[in-house]
């Protein structure tokens, strides 16, 4: 087990699905020959396809201590990155409008906004995706060549790109399907969360960008951490498929008060515009608890009172919602 | 000498291939693989057209297919029994020419990387595809030459019998392998002269490999890509002597 274990919250509540910190980590680390198609942040729309499509449901991950089978996906499941004919317009005087080529298919949000309907409305919210860090990596437990280790020093999951030979038994057996096989370099690729920018102080670049500040970051075992915090003490962030085993250190805070048209004020629990039981497939059965718990809080804040977790989760500062300490974290050299 | 090693090896093989695979579905002894001598340049015989091969004789050596490694393995079948193996010593090197019959030809040609870097490029190279994986072979033998009667594990070596694989891929070319048992393989990082050809749902691929004594101890493999082989997921055959 690592000594120490970086973690992330994401409070779902303020995701506005722009999409900034997909390309705060594209620009920083996938803006190379062959990961023009991977996404290692991604913003979904819930419920929806997922990136790629129907990650969620085609295997992988943990079951009674072994690991589960699954397909590889297609490029059409992740869309194939498309270009605009700019030249031929521009440049070459043809009269077509821009058009993009090849047909997109599929994307890394493409069903955007779409959502579901419960009774006669319809719901939906932002899903932003890294690679989970999980305690017990299912990609690392696959890869024949131990390619794949977890940072003894910081829990971060990371591919030795000099062992990868580009098996992709990693991609199958991750059950978030957050590693991407790079053909042109012929080794597969993933979220390093941000490491080199920990190492110097410096938050993840999804988390710095993000206007709506949702992001929380520091070691999961620093009592003062805010993911810390969030997590164990004030348990109100939960990890994705809880039951794909892999024991994820990416945490969400539940959407947890949409109202209902005309029901403003009412629980989400006792007339949901949200199907608790879509929440439930998500993050398990304790997503009621911590809907409850959120509530709580809620009520506390609205009735006048200091509710320290609002207090956090409404965080501005940097140094609320971050705590990067090197010196914490022992580097090996 | 050779007369009373090559029972000895066969038997380590053959003892090797049934207690490490379990379930090897068709198993054949080692047996001698004579080589050719020529006059001709490397470099010819390396790209010669079939008639230059034709004339060398060939050893049909039986092919096993390695049971499933890995619990969430898809099934694979032994599409690919046998292999033919000629040899031939030209130039102070040895040239191993693989046939076999595959009905799929699993190759693409990737596009080519420029010098200049990504970043000062607007355009980058795409992956293509990520789900597709590529026919390949490779001639696996000891890394050291000589005395040793006892021929390394099969399983890529051992610890006190590193071997040297000679790998081809169809779409990425060739690389020099080493390795000291199984899991173990990497890449020397240099690349060998060898030549693939798919004709009439068969694969003729002529690797160059350093001169190897008679005596030495030589295996092969053959991946086939529909089957998304890779890694130990391939057709293996137990190890042959050099005469």
């Amino acid at each position: 087990m690592p000594k120490h274990q970086y973690a992330m919250v994401m409070d779902l509540n303020k995701c506005l699905g722009c999409q900034t910190c997909t390309i705060a980590c594209k620009k920083l680390w996938t803006d190379r020959d062959g990961t023009g198609y991977m996404y290692w942040n991604n913003v979904e729309t819930r419920p929806g396809l997922g990136y790629p499509r129907q990650w969620d449901r085609i295997g992988g991950g943990w079951k009674d201590g072994a690991l589960q089978p699954s397909p590889l996906p297609t490029m059409d499941d992740y869309g194939y990155p498309w270009e605009y004919n700019y030249e031929q317009r521009l440049y070459e005087g043809k009269k077509q409008p821009v058009m993009p080529s090849p047909e997109p298919q599929s994307g890394c949000n493409w069903d955007e906004d779409v959502g579901g309907m419960n009774a006669d409305e319809n719901y939906f919210f932002y899903l932003p995706r890294i690679c989970n860090h999980c305690t017990y990596p299912a990609c690392l437990e696959a890869c024949p060549r131990k390619a794949i280790y977890k940072r003894e020093e910081d829990g971060i999951v990371v591919i030795d790109q000099d062992r990868c030979q580009g098996y992709r038994y990693c991609i199958k057996a991750c059950p978030y399907k957050k590693i991407y096989f790079n053909e042109v370099t012929g080794k597969s690729e993933k979220c390093i969360f941000c490491y080199p920018r920990l190492e110097k102080g410096e938050v993840n670049a999804c988390a710095a960008q993000c206007p709506g500040r949702l992001r929380f970051v520091g070691l999961l075992d620093d009592p003062q951490s805010p993911v810390h915090k969030l997590v164990l003490v004030h348990k109100i962030a939960l990890p994705l498929f809880p039951e794909k085993g892999t024991q994820p250190n990416v945490f969400y805070v539940p959407p947890f008060n949409p109202p209902k048209r005309e029901n403003y004020g009412k629980s989400i629990l006792e007339d949901p515009r949200l199907p608790l039981d879509y929440l439930i497939y998500l993050f398990g059965p304790d997503v009621k608890d911590v809907i409850t718990r959120l509530e709580g809080e809620l009520r506390k804040a609205q009735e006048g009172g200091r509710s320290e977790v609002l207090q956090l989760l409404i965080g501005r500062d940097a140094e609320t919602r971050y705590r990067i300490r090197p010196q914490l974290v022992q580097i090996q050299v | 000498m050779e007369t009373c090693r090559l029972p000895t090896v066969a038997m380590i093989c053959l003892l090797l291939a049934v207690a490490s695979w379990g379930q090897t579905t068709k198993s054949s002894a080692g047996q001698f693989l004579a080589v050719v001598g020529s006059s001709a340049s490397a470099d010819d015989l390396l790209n010669a057209g079939d008639a230059a091969w034709n004339a060398v004789p060939a050893k049909h050596v039986a092919l096993n297919r390695t049971p499933p490694l890995y619990d969430t393995d898809e099934p694979a079948t032994l599409e690919i029994p046998s292999v033919d193996v000629r040899l031939v010593r030209a130039g102070g090197k040895l040239l191993v020419q693989l046939t076999w019959r595959d009905a799929t030809q699993d190759t693409t040609t990737l596009a080519k990387v420029p010098d200049t870097p990504p970043e000062t490029r607007f355009r980058k190279i795409p992956t293509e595809a990520e789900d597709r994986f590529f026919d390949a072979a490779a001639v696996m033998f000891p890394a050291q030459s000589g005395t040793d009667a006892i021929a390394p594990a099969l399983q890529m070596g051992d610890g006190e019998h590193p071997v040297e694989i000679y790998y081809w891929n169809a779409t990425r070319g060739a690389t020099v392998m080493q390795a000291q048992g199984r899991g173990t393989t990497r890449r020397t990082g240099q690349s060998f002269p060898a030549n693939g050809i798919y004709r009439d749902g068969q694969w003729r691929v002529t690797l160059e490999i350093p001169d190897l004594s008679a005596g030495t101890t030589v295996a092969f493999a053959v991946w086939n890509g529909s089957q998304k082989d890779r890694d130990g997921r391939k057709y293996f055959s137990v190890w042959q002597v050099l005469k």
